[in-house]
């Protein structure tokens, strides 16, 4: 046992004595989380990250849902069919579909939340393209939009949670409005409690729901460190820690734990400024053939990573097309070929330079960035590259991305999801963003993508993005981070092939939580 | 071994304050001996190796050798800990003695001053220093004594306030001495134990809060400290790796602290024999 091994026990004892309050007869499921507190689960106020939005939507239906595959099914909407031009949406709703105050879903509530967050625009999604919605009857209505998009499911329907008319009418700032009334919603179970902080959340399942019965009478999410939530889950107080850290799974599957995992294709990813240092081409890669990946991988991730692929969507995804893209395989001759041709120099003590002067390379990241980012400032200080490394609040960084002020950058988002995602983290302006908007090509190639609903068309297209990705460079995917989700049998966890709604890479879509709709 | 033996004898015929020089000289030595003997302080595959013929302390999680780590960390920690620490200090005692002696509205000014000081939490100071400027070294060890100088003026106000009680002091304001020269020759040499103890706490926390710097923006945070070793350690309280990785810098930071305590006690000596004797 280790030093902290009691600590532990005192910290799953607590958890269990919280859990022991509730009562025993029921049957409950907990989840245990290591950061806890993921914000209130309503659409306005939970934190803006995948646990936050997936933890909503056990509460908040959307019009259109994902089955266990990730398959569109009806959710809130029994169907929905698209007119000829694709700028007409006709919706009907489940007959039975109520919120969980009793009273019924219409379609008076669906075009309220689009002209709501018309106003108060939610973070996942965007109503920009809806020019009115055309309320037909209690159950029907239409959604007319500006320009044409065959994926508004994918898009939109699938990520929008509804909100009852009747509690959010007039609610000015929705972003303050925490009140428990404020996670009413339609979906399978109901928030109990919610304890900011410590983390805590109770939901209780919702006996009424439309789409099938929810699997468990009670859902409990518990923040607890993993170490602490393996010996909680052997003791059976914990069914499932959702992200295992990797270095854990050995000691969970030693604990007799089931363990999951898959390539998150949540890559993290070096991005450059293309307004300054790396405006060309030939530089972007020559640093990448400066960079060792498979050594970044093995010192940072020790085994719980791959190596990423370079044209964006990660080998095995949804959207991913096997073809023979550059992937920069460490080269410090062809990297210095390429500096050279660009015009730096190697001066007498070993340090590139250009237009005579040294270069520093401003390198900005995040904390939890830090070891990634050691690692790589190591290899490029052993090619010539001086680098000054600092790691930044959110704030900072956000200034720093906006005004330009850095040469290198690292980001990690998912590249899971409807393709209309990438548009956001390659092309847009600000952080998290490659901001590659001035790329013509790579511009048009992500409009005409949107634009197309059949699949196999699309994919033609994205093909031709991934290669030209990989060619650019717009930023240099460097691993593709392994995660892992620990269980036992009382419930299946799956990730799904696209990730759930806007590409989340979790393996706890809320149908994991039904029983299946007696189709 | 006559050798040996004579220069043993030319050890203990030296004055006691040349031998602690020696132990320290001897130790810079050892110390600069591991630093060519020890491997690079670079990233590697040997990730978290346990201590071995290798690596003398194991590695850390992204396979840097601890022990060139530790050793690495020397001066810049020293360096930086003891001067932003007496910096501080010295602030804190001009303030303390001008609050202690001076008018009541310039002492009410500076205690104030103070209050607010340490009611604004650091962290924001510095976090609105770093969106100004990209301190160099001079500039951090500027920043450490300006977050950590207020926390000592009410203590060593209230000890100078005792000290102006006593007689020597009264006696030689009565005989036109100026406040500096009490300062000099009455005030600090009475205080001069509590100085040092202050002195001590300033180090710790200058040594653990230059750590904090780096995740903040204001410093590279590779710039290797014990502080930040420690820091990094702290992922590793539920694995074995924690002997190994937090242990060394804790007990360098340990012996360091205690070293200037050592210094300060003979210091002290030292003053009070020279004061005997000139007197």
């Amino acid at each position: 046992m280790s030093l902290f091994g009691k600590l532990n026990t005192a910290l799953v004892l607590g958890v269990t004595s919280f859990l022991l309050a509730a009562p025993a007869q029921a049957e409950r499921l907990v989840i245990a989380d290591s950061k806890g507190d993921r914000g209130m689960p309503a659409p306005f106020v939970h934190h803006k990250n995948g646990p936050g939005f997936i933890y909503t939507t056990y509460i908040f239906d959307s019009l259109v849902g994902q089955d266990e595959n990730g398959k569109l099914i009806p959710e809130l909407a029994q169907s929905w069919t698209a007119s000829d031009d694709g700028k007409v949406f006709e919706i009907t709703l489940q007959d039975e579909a109520k919120w969980h105050d009793g009273q019924p879903v219409t379609a008076q509530d669906v075009a309220f939340t689009m002209d709501y967050m018309a106003e108060h625009p939610y973070i996942f999604s965007s109503v920009a393209n809806i020019a009115h919605t055309r309320v037909l009857s209690e159950r029907k209505l239409q959604l007319v939009l500006k320009k044409p998009n065959p994926n508004l499911p994918t898009t939109l329907l699938i990520v929008q949670p509804i909100l009852p008319k009747h509690i959010y009418e007039g609610q000015a700032t929705p972003e303050r409005f925490v009140d428990k009334a404020a996670a009413t919603g339609s979906g399978p179970y109901k928030l109990v409690s919610y304890d900011k902080a410590q983390g805590r959340y109770l939901l209780e399942g919702n006996q009424d729901y439309h789409a099938g019965k929810p699997k468990f009478d009670q859902l409990a999410i518990v923040k607890m460190s993993s170490p602490a939530a393996i010996q909680a889950m052997k003791s059976g107080d914990v069914d499932i820690i959702p992200s295992l850290p990797l270095e854990k799974v050995d000691a969970a599957k030693a604990a007799g734990l089931e363990v999951l995992s898959v390539k998150s294709n949540h890559p993290v990813r070096l991005v450059y400024n293309h307004q300054g240092t790396f405006k060309d081409k030939s530089t972007r890669q020559a640093l990448a053939y400066a960079i060792d990946r498979q050594a970044l991988v093995d010192v940072v991730y020790r085994g719980t990573a791959v190596v990423a692929d370079t044209g964006y969507f990660q080998e095995g995804s949804f959207w991913h097309t096997r073809q023979d893209d550059p992937s920069y395989p460490y080269n410090a001759v062809k990297a210095q070929v390429l500096f050279e041709n660009s015009g730096w120099q190697k001066n007498e003590a070993g340090r590139w330079t250009q237009d005579g002067k040294p270069v520093t390379l401003r390198f900005v990241t995040e904390k939890r960035f830090k070891k990634i980012a050691t690692a790589l400032s190591d290899q490029l200080e052993a090619f010539g590259l001086e680098v000054d490394l600092r790691l930044m609040e959110r704030a900072a960084l956000q200034q720093a991305s906006t005004t330009g002020n850095y040469d290198l950058t690292i980001y990690s988002s998912s590249t899971l999801g409807d393709p209309e995602g990438v548009g956001r983290r390659v092309l847009r302006k600000g952080w998290k963003s490659d901001q590659f908007g001035h790329h013509t090509k790579m511009k048009q190639l992500l409009n005409k993508q949107m634009t197309i609903s059949d699949e196999a068309e699309r994919r033609v297209v994205l093909k031709e993005f991934q290669r030209l990705y990989a060619e650019e460079l717009p930023a240099y995917m460097l691993a593709n981070p392994i995660w892992a989700t620990a269980h036992n049998d009382k419930v299946t966890p799956r990730f799904l092939p696209n990730g759930i709604a806007i590409g989340i890479p979790s393996a706890l879509p809320k149908r994991v939580f039904v029983e299946a709709g007696e189709e | 071994m006559k050798q040996i033996l004579r220069s043993s004898s030319i050890f203990q015929t030296l004055p006691k304050g040349w031998k602690s020089v020696l132990i320290l000289f001897g130790l810079v030595a050892v110390l600069s001996l591991l630093m060519i003997a020890s491997p690079d302080y670079k990233t590697s595959r040997d990730t978290l190796a346990p201590p071995g013929t290798e690596h003398w302390l194991g590695t850390n999680d992204i396979g840097q050798d601890v022990l060139s780590g530790v050793v690495l960390a020397l001066p810049n920690t020293i360096i930086i800990s003891v001067v932003s620490a007496g910096l501080a200090l010295m602030i804190a005692l001009v303030f303390a003695l001008v609050a202690a002696i001076y008018s009541r509205t310039l002492a009410a000014i500076i205690l104030r001053m103070v209050d607010i000081a340490q009611i604004v939490p650091s962290i924001l100071l510095i976090l609105l220093l770093a969106a100004w400027f990209q301190p160099g070294f001079t500039g951090v060890i500027l920043i450490l004594a300006l977050i950590a100088w207020y926390d000592d003026v009410r203590v060593l106000r209230a000890i100078i306030l005792r000290e102006l009680t006593r007689e020597n002091v009264q006696y030689a304001r009565q005989m036109q001495a100026s406040w500096s020269y009490c300062a000099r020759y009455h005030i600090i040499p009475a205080i001069w134990p509590s100085l040092l103890a202050l002195y001590v706490q300033n180090l710790r926390q200058t040594a653990m809060k230059l750590a904090g710097l780096g995740f903040l923006g204001l410093t590279d945070p590779r710039l290797l400290t014990w502080g930040s070793m420690m820091q990094d350690a702290l992922n590793y309280m539920y694995e074995p790796a924690w002997s190994w990785l937090l242990l060394p810098p804790a007990l360098c930071l340990t012996v360091f602290l205690l070293c200037i305590l050592f210094v300060g006690q003979r210091l002290e000596r030292y003053s009070l024999a020279m004061s005997s004797e000139t007197s």
